[in-house]
């Protein structure tokens, strides 16, 4: 019984990186309508600053994440501007293959930049955990999923309140519309990729505080975090956190009772049956 | 008229600079071939090929080459990056042999390459050195063209399971956590035995699928079971992961010992305080004891190689400029560099070098003990060897909070 309370922990915890993971993603994917491929990567660089932060600079990841933000957010709006912007109009095979184009790019510069080597970013606490009866809470995990609470639960409020997140709801739903009522798309388009990619940079720093970093971890996040989009839904922040909580609570389970091999099997199954019952998403609409 | 006429004094041209090193030549050059994970997920790996092999034949070259015949020839590398894909690799080794036309070739790192691309060495026969793949795999079918200077995946935990008797308190439990790819299944397939045999039990048998990077519930799982032993099999990224995911989940059994990643620099670097106490395993140490013709012994080699590349060398390293010896040596006992002639030479081929004593079983792999390592500090320990308990380990492992 201890276990099972312990695994389900463990599930929630992971299932709330999983949930930052993707929240950059079906940003992207629901306004701009860009599956970015290289999603994985911007995590993958947002870890390496968080990393060079701390190392270099003694910048406590969890207190340099609105640096690492900054700074990505900054890469994001120019990548937008400067390149995707050429696109986004063409067909989605020309963004997908553009942004493919990115995380190869993106990827091997990082190895000539970072090399190879292995990275962790350990400040002293990354191992530390609290107990709770027989439970054993890892701290730095704590303090992902309460980031994870955090960011979902502000971007839901962003959107939903703020003028320039009604801004991108309503290029969102309707572009003509939305340009009638004011609203300069190529601004918002790039302001809304520049978050995305924040969002991303700022899992990276929580995905290298519990796991390890190096230039090729981009690509099986971007799968991850693609599953978790659709389990989820695009329509809103809250559904990805839905479904980042629901993966991570299954893949838990099956490597408790079936084994791990299985886990990624019950995932991408899990993709598979959202896909067939519900397209939109677990909180999405259902047309 | 006049194009096609520039057209051909420049092919004239460059048909004399092409012909011009071949003159100047004193003999054939012999040409090395490999592909070599210079870029992708294993490139990290991967390097120490690129390094070592580079390193041999250079070192070997300024020593006047491979003397066959009375003549002295020198060494060429051609090597190619393939991006950590094993289908790349396996078309890079075919063009090595059929474009390129390489006289014999040394291996890729890890064992589903070599397995891979062992076929291409069967199928045009031409002599395959690897130091990189260690599964039993590779050898077990009856293959003439490969030879593998890796010890034998099978018997990785040999030496560790047989220094468990002699620890105090005795564990009695121990859990395996492999990986799903042909040398961790071979670890696991060789360990299984070996855990039965010493009388230990096995609470926990857990194949996990390559590249994971969640490791919490089979943690968990270990601490719930209270195993004694942790025993896991797969590669350096998994296993930082086990290791950081186990302090924060206070997971703490009486030892644990991986199959890679001890060994290595980088690993323990990435860890920091947390890689201490862990086990490991290695055939190969910087030892003056190894003699070696071309660079003096393997204290030597180890002091050369980290003053050239800026990092020490593990057994991948010494394994990789072994097997550019081992070409060399056999090509010498041949008197050729015909590969037929080449792969017979490898087969009974007999000599020291700075890797350990280089010869083939039947099956074209090396027998080579391995030593049990431990982090103790800042320093990789040799604990555990043939001659017995060489140095006291650290056992039990203290909980996470007393460190």
């Amino acid at each position: 019984m201890d276990l099972l309370a312990q695994i389900l922990v463990n599930g929630v915890l992971q299932g709330g990186l999983y949930a930052v993971m993707a929240l950059g993603l079906a940003l992207v994917w629901g306004v701009l309508n860009i599956v970015n491929l290289a999603h994985g990567a911007f995590i993958m660089l947002g870890g390496y600053a968080s990393w060079y932060l701390y190392t270099y600079l003694h910048i406590d990841p969890f207190l340099g994440l609105p640096l690492t933000a900054v700074v990505m957010f900054a890469l994001g709006y120019g990548i937008q501007r400067g390149l995707l912007n050429l696109v986004i109009r063409a067909p989605m095979f020309n963004t997908l293959l553009i942004t493919f184009g990115l995380e190869v790019v993106l990827t091997y510069l990082a190895q000539l930049v970072f090399s190879a080597d292995f990275r962790t970013i350990n400040p002293p606490y990354a191992g530390s955990s609290l107990a709770l009866g027989p439970l054993v809470l890892p701290v730095a995990r704590m303090a992902a999923f309460a980031v994870a609470i955090f960011l979902t639960v502000g971007m839901w409020l962003f959107l939903l309140h703020t003028r320039l997140g009604r801004a991108i709801r309503a290029t969102a739903q309707n572009l003509v519309a939305a340009r009638l009522y004011g609203v300069e798309p190529r601004h918002l388009y790039a302001m809304t990729f520049g978050l995305g990619i924040a969002l991303a940079g700022m899992a990276g720093t929580l995905y290298g505080t519990v796991s390890q970093i190096n230039p090729y971890i981009g690509a099986s996040l971007t799968a991850k975090s693609f599953a978790i989009a659709i389990i989820g839904g695009l329509e809103n922040p809250l559904g990805v956190l839905v479904g980042g909580l629901f993966l991570g609570i299954v893949e838990s389970l099956t490597t408790l009772y079936i084994g791990q091999t299985y886990a990624d099997v019950a995932s991408f199954g899990i993709l598979v049956l959202v896909l067939i019952v519900r397209p939109g998403g677990l909180l999405g609409r259902t047309t | 008229m006049s194009s096609s006429h520039t057209g051909f004094l420049s092919r004239l041209f460059l048909l004399l600079i092409t012909c011009v090193p071949v003159f100047a030549a004193a003999a054939q050059d012999v040409v090395l071939g490999a592909s070599v994970q210079l870029t992708g997920p294993v490139a990290n790996t991967g390097r120490y090929y690129r390094d070592s092999y580079q390193f041999a034949v250079d070192k070997i070259n300024a020593a006047g080459g491979v003397k066959i015949a009375g003549q002295s020839h020198k060494l060429v590398l051609k090597l190619y990056d393939n991006q950590s894909d094993v289908n790349l690799s396996m078309r890079q080794y075919t063009q090595l042999v059929t474009e390129d036309k390489v006289n014999l070739l040394l291996g890729p790192f890890a064992s589903n390459f070599a397995l891979a691309d062992s076929a291409i060495s069967e199928k045009y026969k031409v002599p395959m050195v690897q130091g990189g793949g260690a599964s039993d795999q590779i050898f077990a079918r009856k293959f003439q063209y490969i030879f593998g200077t890796l010890a034998p995946a099978s018997n990785y935990f040999g030496s560790t399971i047989s220094m468990l008797k002699l620890l105090k308190p005795a564990p009695k439990s121990v859990a395996l956590l492999y990986a799903d790819d042909a040398f961790d299944v071979s670890v696991a397939e060789g360990t299984r035995p070996m855990l039965k045999q010493a009388g230990l039990n096995v609470v926990l048998d857990e194949r996990y699928s390559t590249n994971a990077t969640d490791f919490n519930s089979l943690l968990s799982q270990i601490k719930s079971q209270n195993a004694d032993v942790v025993l896991v099999a797969g590669h350096e990224t998994e296993i930082l992961n086990f290791v950081r995911q186990a302090k924060s989940l206070e997971v703490a059994p009486k030892m644990y010992s991986f199959t890679v990643g001890v060994p290595s620099e980088d690993f323990r670097k990435a860890l920091g305080r947390d890689a201490n106490y862990a086990f490991g395993m290695t055939p190969w140490l910087p030892s003056a004891e190894l003699k070696d013709r071309w660079f003096g012994d393997a204290g030597q080699f180890a002091k050369a190689y980290k003053a050239k590349f800026g990092y020490d060398p593990d057994y991948h390293a010494a394994s990789g400029a072994a097997d550019v010896e081992a070409l060399v040596q056999a090509m010498e006992d041949a008197g050729s560099l015909d590969p037929q002639k080449v792969r017979d030479a490898l087969a009974r081929i007999r000599f020291d070098s700075l890797y350990g004593p280089i010869a083939f079983n039947a099956n074209g792999q090396i027998e080579l003990p391995q030593m049990v390592i431990q982090v103790q500090g800042d320093n990789v320990v040799e604990i555990y060897g043939l001659k017995g308990l060489i140095k006291q380990p650290k056992y039990p492992m203290p909980a996470w909070n007393q460190r």
